[in-house]
């Protein structure tokens, strides 16, 4: 496994790297992409708004949107083959870490933060790397891409769909299509804004994803569980506040072997 | 300041001057009007009653000049015109001597006769495609008589069925077709809810039919009767036509370049291009399920060549799924329906359930 990349700034802080280059611009694509298909997708199923008109005019008309849908179409779905095919050579050659797979632990997070939030819990939950809610976009993103892509493919060649399957898979491909996107867009809307933007946690942005980096105190703060892994021990703030420390806190800053700077 | 309130007022009495005016010539003309329509009528008929009269062209042909005073009294402007108001080049007798090649020339001459009154039809016509016809040269392209007639003019409007009529005295061949068709059977019983030429075609601004608009916007034409619940009632037939057409690929597509969103490239399938234009048919009751489907994917090889039999089984014939009929379409139209709401409202519960935490825990 490869060991998580520290930087130590000349001001003291230190970031830790959450998302290596490849991470970062396969969001960045993905927010092409996926504007790029919201735009030219929504106008064909809200036909009946008036927006939809001159959204499609923007691109050209119907005919040249569809074009641009279908690129973006591809792009994503080549993007999401080769995103699947990195994740598989990781695991059988055992040099990735599976951050985002959902575990049992996750479900017992989801429970654990309800009654942290109902008050019948005193300490957050300790989260991993990604948390349940992140985890939970995540997921989503993949499965429900891999809906899209394959009844894009339906609707874009449905002689071929029928001449293998029958011929009812068009009509439920085109409501899946428009339905899921609907779904998509919504938690983009309301998931990943709040996640990633409006959250008191991470007002305005969390920058992330696009810098790659995040603060020891972030880290800490959020995903103390990761931080340990990361630095070897327990943030500092949760073992001065913990009932009962089963060892020595130290408060000074941990300066781990494992986490020599490199950048 | 001032000045401008002056001018004002005098713009006003202006105004004033001329709605009086006005008023005053419609007053002294509405009684000599009837008062000269009648006796110039009176006038014009002691010759014209006779029949013997005729116009005699240049290539020698005729036109009779007896009006049926009978017929005149019954049309629409009987008792309302004098013969002069349509007739102005005619104001002295002995009449001047005009040429014309032939009674048409004549016609089309004195096409315009009616635009004095009927001022919006008139204008309406000359964005038609039978005008556009005229203009082309063809001199058997409608003007304003050739529908309505000339001193016998009617409601063009009854009996429905001379509308058709009407129509066939250029396009017999269609006419033929339409009486075969479900429609056309259906108005020769005088049924009021199938239409005639005049509802899909319209009567004075008559589009060309074979306009790529007329194609784009013609599933609204059938909507308007097929989409009425009142009126299919009677007939037993399904209104969801429409919403299950626009639902589809065809019918949004169709929508959205009739609303202006760029012209397609290839014509794609409408109402007619699968039941028909003139010769609409029933798929009701005459068909069995196997018929209706090798009809349906006959209509769908026109466009996608070389589709499986399956292919078919893609249309659910403009009804909404049911677990019946398409299961597959009808489970994933649900389970989304149940999904969207029940995941969105979990995520939202989520959101306010944190911020709710910090602001009552910070």
């Amino acid at each position: 496994m490869a060991r998580t990349k520290i930087v130590r700034r000349r001001d003291g802080t230190v970031l830790v790297e959450r998302f290596s280059p490849f991470r970062r611009v396969e969001h960045l694509m993905v927010i092409i992409v996926f504007v790029l298909l919201v735009l030219t997708g929504f106008p064909q199923k809200f036909y009946e708004s008036t927006w939809a008109t001159s959204t499609l005019n923007f691109f050209g008309g119907l005919d040249r949107a569809r074009t641009v849908h279908r690129v973006a179409g591809m792009v994503f779905a080549f993007q999401a083959i080769f995103h699947i095919a990195v994740i598989m050579i990781g695991t059988l050659t055992k040099k990735m870490r599976l951050t985002l797979l959902p575990t049992p632990q996750d479900l017992r997070d989801v429970f654990a933060t309800m009654s942290y939030y109902f008050g019948y819990r005193k300490e957050h939950p300790r989260y991993p790397k990604f948390d349940y809610r992140q985890k939970f976009e995540y997921l989503g993103m993949v499965l429900g891409g891999m809906v899209m892509v394959f009844t894009g493919l339906v609707l874009l060649y449905p002689g071929l769909t029928a001449s293998i399957m029958p011929g009812q898979i068009i009509p439920a491909a085109r409501i899946m299509h428009s339905s899921e996107a609907l779904l998509a867009l919504s938690v983009l809307i309301v998931w990943h804004v709040y996640g990633s933007h409006l959250s008191p946690e991470v007002f305005p942005m969390d920058t992330s994803i696009f810098t790659g980096y995040m603060t020891e105190e972030e880290l800490a703060e959020r995903h103390s569980l990761e931080y340990e892994h990361v630095f070897g021990k327990p943030p500092a703030h949760l073992a001065e506040h913990a009932e009962a420390p089963k060892t020595g806190v130290t408060l000074t800053p941990p300066e781990d072997t494992d986490s020599a700077p490199k950048a | 300041m001032d000045r401008r309130t002056r001018s004002q007022k005098f713009r006003v009495r202006q105004d004033w001057i001329v709605a009086m005016g006005m008023a005053l010539a419609v007053v002294t003309c509405l009684p000599s009007q009837a008062w000269s329509g009648d006796r110039s009528n009176e006038g014009c008929l002691m010759c014209h009653s006779e029949k013997g009269e005729f116009l005699k062209f240049a290539d020698g042909s005729k036109k009779s000049l007896f009006v049926d005073k009978a017929q005149w009294k019954k049309s629409v402007h009987g008792g309302k015109l004098s013969c002069t108001d349509c007739h102005r080049e005619i104001s002295d007798y002995p009449h001047q001597k005009k040429k014309f090649e032939d009674a048409r020339d004549y016609t089309l001459a004195r096409a315009n006769t009616c635009q004095r009154c009927h001022y919006a039809h008139y204008t309406r016509v000359l964005d038609s495609t039978h005008y556009e016809i005229l203009k082309s040269g063809m001199r058997e392209a409608p003007t304003c008589v050739d529908c309505h007639g000339a001193h016998d003019i009617h409601d063009p409007r009854t009996p429905r069925l001379g509308i058709n009529a009407r129509c066939a005295t250029c396009h017999s061949e269609i006419s033929d077709t339409f009486k075969q068709s479900v429609h056309g059977k259906a108005l020769l019983e005088n049924n009021p809810d199938v239409p005639v030429c005049t509802d899909c075609h319209g009567a004075h601004s008559m589009p060309s039919p074979s306009d790529s608009k007329f194609r784009l916007t013609s599933f609204q034409m059938c909507a308007q009767c097929h989409g009425d619940e009142e009126r299919m009632k009677k007939y037993d037939l399904n209104t969801a036509v429409l919403s299950t057409y626009l639902d589809d690929f065809h019918g949004s597509s169709n929508r959205l370049y009739a609303m202006g969103a760029g012209k397609p490239t290839k014509p794609i399938a409408t109402c007619s291009d699968c039941h028909g234009v003139h010769n609409i048919s029933s798929f009701k009751g005459s068909a069995t399920k196997a018929e209706a489907r090798a009809r349906v994917i006959k209509t769908c090889r026109t466009c996608h060549a070389e589709v499986p039999d399956s292919f078919a089984d893609a249309w659910l014939s403009h009804y909404e799924p049911t677990f019946e009929t398409a299961p597959l379409v009808w489970g994933v139209k649900l389970g989304y329906r149940v999904l969207i709401p029940l995941i969105m409202i979990g995520l939202v519960l989520h959101i306010l359930l944190h911020l709710w935490r910090l602001k009552t825990h910070r």
